[in-house]
């Protein structure tokens, strides 16, 4: 359920997200500063804004943040911290004590690490994957869907083919079964921590990549034979200037709406692998910790709340900025 | 158009070649002794490398990979004889293999367990619907109201929160913590030994993935909902004096059902191909959890056969959201 | 949800659990582990060869009612053929209930296990040098469907055992190849040749009722064996083929199987034809069983400790070390802690480092925190361990290699390792259980504080994939392996032999002296009364005098039980709840 696929689905809609160039070249402006204007004028938008922005600083300085609050996320000896459930002492703050500054999250129950330094490095990690499997993904999605919707032909059959064969692996399924077997390939080396991170960007971006490259595909379809394009052709500009230089400025506003709703997309299903018990496990992440504090949800609901309310407000405001993106971008939804 | 369905049946054939090839050649070459799994639940860890050596040939992982592929689809259509710790089973058509943990043929368990994954998966898509369709109409009819953001709003919520994280805190507050009286106790009870136990111990599960699901439904069918009363069609048969109630349900709701069956028709797909969080979670013995199990154990006959199982359903639901796309929009033509 | 633990952890009476994922309590006498909590019983060493039938009914027992058994992250038996089964689970469910065999286990309201005869009617009659064994079977004995047992049929059941092909995961493999006379008989399914009665290992007499093993070499033990559901009856000809047979057994215990889905459930329902006056321990008073493979452990935890009306008549063999507090004051004698007779180890590799070094690690493995961090509960499912043998086994020794128990101490670790070549640890973890995980980074943090290099490489599979495979390249490069071993039976033949006999499988430090390797060979054959002292003297011989393996832990497990179950308690003799004796309270 949690397959950035299923999110992608929406932008299968053909009647979505036209092309909306052409009209706004009377008023001198270009169409995605009229687009950001709108969006700076939506009082949600911004407090969305805000509030990525937020966890995006949050992540980058999470080094300095941890110096700042003096706290750690090293391995602990915890016993002397904890009592025999494995649930923190009070002396350690929550569930059983209150608010103390040298933890101010608490500490974890059976490790006795540190919360917030936990939590930082989980928020860097989370952002730092689901950035890359967006940009991974959307390369790809941009680079099949311009191609197959351009070259036509055999190409375009070759890649459509493609796309529709990855929509058809069943993305849990093999995403369970190849996280264990890439591990014990790279169990020996010393990049071990580097190929989970690729390994996990991997998993998302491959299935993520198809709703926009059909998206994109079935836009080009249509751009490529207006007048145009007709004219660069016939100008005998080459089809990589053509691409990129005429179809891809023209199919940025899908691009920016679908980039803006796999960001949200990813953070979860990054937290619902490893909720299965794929993804890292050599470094921090929310889902391990929502893993972890499933167990202890009745003796210590904190722990389970705060990587649940930072997934929870992260996706949240990601999808809502994305929401407002396509709004602004799109001219007939809005009066 | 009968071509049309021929050449896709064609394409989705050799989508299913290669998807079930890539599954054989995953197990096949990824771990470094793809026996190993077998061998350690068949000896309860007890797997000596003589042992190992046994299990390998008679697993046929020191034969070439081709031949026991062809031998593998050639058991699918006619059936075959396989032999495993010096007793043969005869396995017949459709023969996936034998199970590495029971020994027994996999489509007979797979037979067994279908009818819980497709109680699980109607039930699931009829409240997407029931639930999701009606509300994003009368949000998009009251569009920019209170009730129009209060619903929206929660809804994006609702879905913000992964999936699994969801169902599990409703299996816990309402089966475990309420202990709701008309619910039974979750899991799956076949209809015809006992429709009464088979609703109960289903409707959790159901109301959990209508509800998560249906926040989609009510967000796409808004969406286009809006974006159809904004059509100039409907402006023309506003202007035309039409009543609004034909204006919305019969004009608009038509234009605006076509993008929900595209999405409708994959994600039930989806379901139907295995609901893995959900029968985890509520323990119903499905596709999904027998997969998990299987991953778990390495059991790559099952893990093949889920594969092909839920890829053949995905092409399938492709292709009948072609046709009845097709159907539902005249401006599309098969071709 | 949370992702169950690995198969390895309850994998099978004779083995093991990952490395990682044990711990170990510690000797400082604050510690909780010495708060004897723990009445520690001699797991069926006592025999009783005249106990009658029927057995005596439990104090206040009643019948009727269903008793639900949840196995948290337990798969539980692929197959139910009782010739195959050597798992805690598999074993002690069918054995208490659908499975007889020579002799079984009769467990009194305590908690201790006495041998007393079940198909036999004594616990067997034996040649001076235990070579040649003859059990005489009772009047009266039947199958589910009224068939009564013949001498044959268990006779044929014996022979089954050999067939470590065709039963791969069967104990036989472990004793009856190694005791039984003509070892090289592959077995009725794998050997087409030769019938199973010219095989020489067993006599049978229809009339007479006898059934008689011969040995290839002497086996005091046999009647410990006996009492495997393995050296029970097989009905002949294809009704037994082992394809089939594990799905669909025929029963001759109080129970018979309903319905069996492997890794899910399993429904036992009275069987009438089971006469209680032929049997000397088992019951029949619940009507029906439920048991729940691989259930949630979060989910049966809440459900367990909800006391509603599902949980009432259930029990659940596992108990989240997150829940412990809350079990203890709600449960009181419902939250039962069974010791499960095993010992886990560090074992370093013993050709490529030195007693030094062994003893270093030993004072750097920070026991309890690793237990702790392994999701323990400090001195209830762990204990600190002194010697090789657990804790109930006949002859256990109480001795402290270093004069005192072992404590974490970095700084000792470092003036030992002052005197050793070695320097560095290389080890693997099993990395899909996040609690193995969480235990490595510990037990790395504590061997670097005791400055040893540590190199701790993730595995996917079971640990002991890699530590038994002797020609792979990563097990080849660790100096430090690991071994969790459980008894099969309370006798240290069970126990030492596996893990200290030149290349035996489970050695995997690869521990090799002639003169242990000739003891071991020498005290199965002395007087039985005086063996199981030999055996305690021989382990600390072992630990005092070479140390190859270090133990870091006893293992105990805890069971929680509704509240209209009666009689609450655990089986010793199997480390699992004591199913004969369980009803259900009107």
């Amino acid at each position: 359920m949690s397959a950035p696929v299923a999110e992608e689905t929406t932008e299968l809609d053909p009647q979505k997200s036209r092309p909306k160039g052409n009209a706004a070249q009377i008023s001198g402006k270009s169409p995605l500063r009229i687009a950001f204007g709108r969006l700076m004028r939506d009082k949600v938008a911004v407090v969305c804004m805000v509030v990525v922005v937020l966890f995006v600083l949050l992540a980058i300085f999470e080094g300095l943040l941890q110096k700042a609050f003096g706290v750690t996320a090293e391995t602990q000896f915890p016993t002397q911290f904890l009592n025999l459930n494995g649930v923190p002492k009070a002396e350690f703050g929550p569930p059983y004590g209150t608010f103390v500054w040298s933890h101010p999250f608490g500490i974890a129950p059976t490790t006795a690490v540190d919360n917030l330094a936990y939590w930082l490095e989980g928020a860097r990690n989370s952002l730092e994957i689901a950035t890359l499997s967006t940009i991974v993904a959307t390369v790809l999605g941009i680079v099949v869907g311009l191609l197959a919707g351009f070259m036509g032909g055999i190409v375009d059959r070759v890649l459509s083919f493609f796309t529709d064969f990855f929509l058809t692996l069943p993305f849990l399924l093999v995403a369970l079964t190849i996280a264990p077997i890439v591990n014990e390939r790279f169990r020996d080396g010393d990049h071990y921590e580097a190929a989970q991170v690729v390994l996990l960007v991997m998993v998302l971006s491959f299935f993520g990549w198809m709703g926009l490259a059909r998206l994109i595909r079935g836009e080009v379809l249509s751009l490529r034979e207006r007048e145009f394009v007709h004219a660069a052709r016939v100008m005998g500009m080459p089809t990589r200037r053509i691409l990129v230089k005429e179809l891809l400025p023209n199919i940025v506003a899908p691009i920016v709406v679908s980039t803006s709703l796999m960001l949200p997309a990813f953070v979860a299903a990054e937290s619902g692998l490893a909720y299965l018990g794929v993804g890292i496990r050599t470094r921090p992440s929310w889902g391990q910790m929502l893993d972890d504090a499933t167990g202890f949800f009745k003796e210590y609901p904190l722990y389970l709340y705060e990587p649940l309310l930072a997934i929870v407000v992260l996706v949240l405001a990601l999808n809502l900025l994305g929401d407002a993106v396509r709004d602004a971008l799109d001219p007939k939804t809005r009066r | 158009m009968y071509a049309y369905i021929l050449k896709r049946l064609i394409s989705g054939a050799v989508v299913l070649l290669l998807v079930s090839f890539s599954v054989f050649a995953l197990f096949w070459y990824g771990p470094s002794e793809p026996a190993r799994a077998m061998c350690d639940t068949k000896t309860s860890n007890r797997c000596t490398p003589e042992r190992l050596a046994v299990f390998t040939e008679e697993l046929g992982y020191d034969n070439n990979i081709f031949a026991e592929y062809g031998r593998y689809v050639g058991g699918i259509f006619v059936g075959r004889d396989i032999t495993i710790s010096s007793v043969t089973v005869q396995c017949d058509a459709p023969c996936f293999g034998l199970s590495y943990s029971t020994g027994k043929p996999v489509w007979n368990d797979m037979k067994k367990r279908l009818p819980a994954t497709v109680s699980v998966a109607v039930g699931g898509a009829f409240l997407y619907l029931l639930i999701g369709v009606p509300m994003g109409v009368a949000a998009a009819r009251r569009r920019g109201s209170l009730a129009d953001k209060a619903l929206v709003s929660s809804f994006l919520v609702i879905s913000s929160i992964p999936y699994y994280l969801f169902a599990l805190l409703a299996y816990l507050y309402v089966a475990v913590y309420w202990q709701v009286p008309w619910l039974g106790e979750p899991g799956y009870t076949p209809i015809t030994q006992n429709p009464v136990a088979w609703f109960g111990g289903l409707a959790l599960a159901w109301l959990c993935l209508g509800v998560f699901g249906c926040t989609q439904y009510t967000r796409y069918s808004r969406g286009s909902m809006v974006e159809a009363l904004s059509e100039d069609y409907i402006r023309t048969a506003k202007a035309k004096g039409l009543p609004t109630r034909t204006v919305v349900y019969k004009h608009a709701l038509r234009a605006a059902l076509v993008p929900i069956v595209t999405i409708f028709g994959i994600d039930f797909g989806t379901l139907l191909a295995g609901t893995i969080f959900t029968e985890k979670i509520f323990d119903i013995n499905g596709i999904g959890l027998w997969t998990l199990t299987a991953i778990r154990a390495m059991d790559l006959p099952i893990v093949s056969a889920t594969a092909i199982f839920s890829a053949s359903v995905l092409i399938l639901s492709n292709l009948a959201v072609d046709i009845v796309y097709s159907a539902l929009d005249p401006r599309v033509r098969l071709s | 949800m949370r992702r169950t633990k690995p198969l390895a952890l309850v994998a099978g009476v004779a083995a093991l659990a990952t490395l990682a994922a044990c711990g170990g309590g510690s000797g400082d006498p604050t510690s909780p582990s010495d708060s004897g909590s723990f009445q520690e019983t001699d797991a069926g060493s006592d025999k009783d060869a005249n106990a009658t039938a029927p057995a005596a009914d439990v104090e206040g027992a009643t019948s009727g009612g269903t008793i639900t058994v949840y196995l948290p992250g337990d798969y539980g038996p692929d197959d139910l053929d009782p010739t195959n089964g050597w798992s805690v689970t598999g074993n002690s469910i069918q054995q208490a209930l659908t499975s007889r065999s020579l002799t079984q286990y009769s467990v009194d309201s305590d908690g201790n296990a006495t041998l007393v005869p079940d198909l036999a009617t004594d616990l067997g009659q034996h040649n001076d040098d235990f070579t040649e064994w003859t059990f005489t079977l009772r009047d009266g004995i039947t199958w589910e469907n009224g068939d009564p047992i013949t001498a044959k049929e268990v006779a044929f059941g014996i022979a089954r055992s050999m067939d470590s092909k065709a039963f791969p995961s069967g104990a036989g493999t472990e004793y009856s190849k190694t005791y039984f006379a003509n070892p090289d008989y592959e077995g009725p399914y794998t050997d087409k040749k030769t019938s199973w009665e010219d095989w020489g290992g067993v006599d049978y007499d229809n009339d007479a009722k006898t059934v008689t093993i011969h040995m290839s070499k002497s086996f005091p033990d046999m009647d410990y064996w006996g009492a495997f559901m393995a050296m029970g009856p097989a009905p002949l000809g294809n009704r037994s083929n082992p394809t089939t047979y594990g799905q669909n057994i025929l029963s001759n215990g109080p129970y018979k199987v309903e319905s069996f889905t492997p890794q899910d459930e399993l429904v036992l329902v009275k069987n009438d034809q089971w006469d209680p006056s032929t049997d000397t321990a088992r019951h029949q008073y619940a009507d029906k069983w439920i048991f729940k493979f691989n259930a949630d452990p979060d989910q049966t935890d809440e459900i367990m400790l909800s006391d509603n009306t599902q949980s009432q008549t259930s029990l659940s063999t596992d108990l989240q070390a997150s829940n412990y507090q809350t079990a203890l004051n709600d449960l009181g004698d419902r939250l039962v802690q069974q010791s499960t007779q095993c010992t886990s180890f560090l074992y370093p590799d013993y050709a490529s480092t030195d007693i030094n070094f062994r003893k270093a690690l030993a004072y750097a493995y920070p026991y309890e925190d690793v237990w702790t961090a392994g999701g323990q509960v400090p001195g209830v499912t762990r204990t600190m361990a002194n010697s090789i043998m657990p804790p109930g086994m006949a002859g256990k020794p109480d001795y402290y290699v270093d004069g005192e128990a072992f404590s974490y101490d970095p700084e000792k670790a470092k003036e030992l390792l002052a005197d050793s070549d070695v320097d560095s640890v290389s080890m693997i973890y099993y990395e899909p259980d996040p609690l193995a995980v969480k235990a490595q980074n510990v037990i790395t943090k504590g061997f670097e504080a005791a400055g040893l290099t540590v190199k701790a490489t993730p595995v996917q599979e079971s640990p002991y994939s890699t530590w038994t495979n002797t020609s792979d390249k990563l097990n080849k490069s660790l100096n430090v392996r690991g071994v969790a071993w459980c008894s099969d039976w309370p006798s240290a033949l069970t126990f030492i032999p596996p893990l200290f006999r030149s290349g035996a499988v489970y050695n995997t430090g690869g521990f090799s002296e002639a003169s242990i390797d000739a003891e071991m060979k020498k005290i199965p054959t002395m007087d039985l009364d005086k063996q199981a002292d030999a055996w305690g003297a021989l382990d600390e011989k072992i630990e005092t005098e070479y140390f190859p393996a270090i133990p870091t832990a006893y293992y105990n497990q805890l069971f929680t039980f509704g509240s209209k179950i009666g009689n609450p308690s655990g089986d010793e003799a199997l480390g699992a709840p004591n199913y004969k004796n369980l009803f259900v309270m009107n």
